[in-house]
């Protein structure tokens, strides 16, 4: 079986074109305390369900997009380029 | 002591000693096309994209946004390169050695593909004309479709064996045959 995802800019591609980097986060202000920083490079929730990732187009336009995925169903609620999602926590 | 290069295709030891004639079903190593990748500078890419379309002689092959591999095989490296450096707003890389442009072309085309992408390659999903990077056995290349049954593939040189052995696997059943070819 093949999971699809249907790029923005390529249009509907198979996972092995991808790769996967982890949750969405936003990436915390520098002048943060050390806590934060570990939290934000360490520690992850792996929620179970919806949640939104970063996944790479390695092999097709090499963009990072986000894609808002559920983890049990693997059902694609949207993919969006990471420039246009925006720096969310910032 | 002076040192003599001269140019060798990466398929050179694929395919000597293997003159048949040409079949329906044929993929042909082009010799020495020359293939610069151009990126447009952020706010660039719309006036990039049409400077590009203004050259004659040229393909351009859409990679991801902002971001073109322009192939010639009638226009040498050093004019190309000169005509790519006149469009403002545009990295430019010379890539000739670094990629391998192979054309595929005949009636089970599509068959053999099937084999070696996961895109659609129906005419009304993946039209003349059109162009994109795609994993193509195992290797990210750009793929692009210049005629109803003839595909063009750029390949990076180092992954260019494993490749061109692939596709010939995949192309045993419908009797594809191999050369070089000057253009």
């Amino acid at each position: 079986m093949a999971s699809l995802i249907t790029c923005p800019h390529c249009g509907t591609r198979p996972k092995e074109e991808f790769s996967i980097r982890g949750t969405a986060l936003g990436r915390p202000h520098p002048a943060v305390s050390e806590e934060d920083w570990h939290r934000y490079v360490y520690l992850r929730d792996n929620p179970k369900g919806r949640y939104q990732e970063y996944w790479h187009h390695a092999a097709g336009c090499r963009r990072w997009l986000v894609v808002d995925r559920d983890n049990v169903t693997h059902d694609v609620f949207g993919v969006t380029d990471a420039a246009t999602f925006g720096r969310v926590g910032e | 002591m002076s040192l003599t290069l001269f140019h060798q295709h990466v398929l050179e030891d694929h395919l000597s000693g293997f003159e048949a004639k040409a079949n329906p079903n044929h993929l042909a190593a082009i010799r020495r096309p020359a293939i610069f990748s151009v990126l447009a500078h952020r706010g660039h890419e719309v006036f990039v994209k049409s400077g590009l379309a203004s050259i004659e002689g040229v393909q351009v092959r859409d990679c991801a946004p902002g971001e073109w591999l322009v192939v010639s095989t009638g226009l040498g490296a050093v004019v190309m390169e000169n005509t790519l450096a006149e469009i403002a707003g545009a990295s430019v890389i010379d890539q000739s050695d670094g990629r391998a442009l192979l054309r595929i072309h005949g009636p089970n085309v599509r068959r053999i593909l099937a084999k070696c992408v996961a895109v659609d390659l129906h005419p009304d999903g993946f039209a003349v004309g059109t162009s994109t990077n795609m994993l193509c056995c195992h290797v990210a290349v750009n793929l692009a479709r210049s005629g109803g049954d003839t595909f063009e593939i750029v390949v990076p040189r180092s992954f260019c064996g494993s490749v061109f052995e692939e596709i010939m696997e995949m192309g045993r059943e419908f009797a594809l045959t191999a050369a070089f070819a000057d253009s």
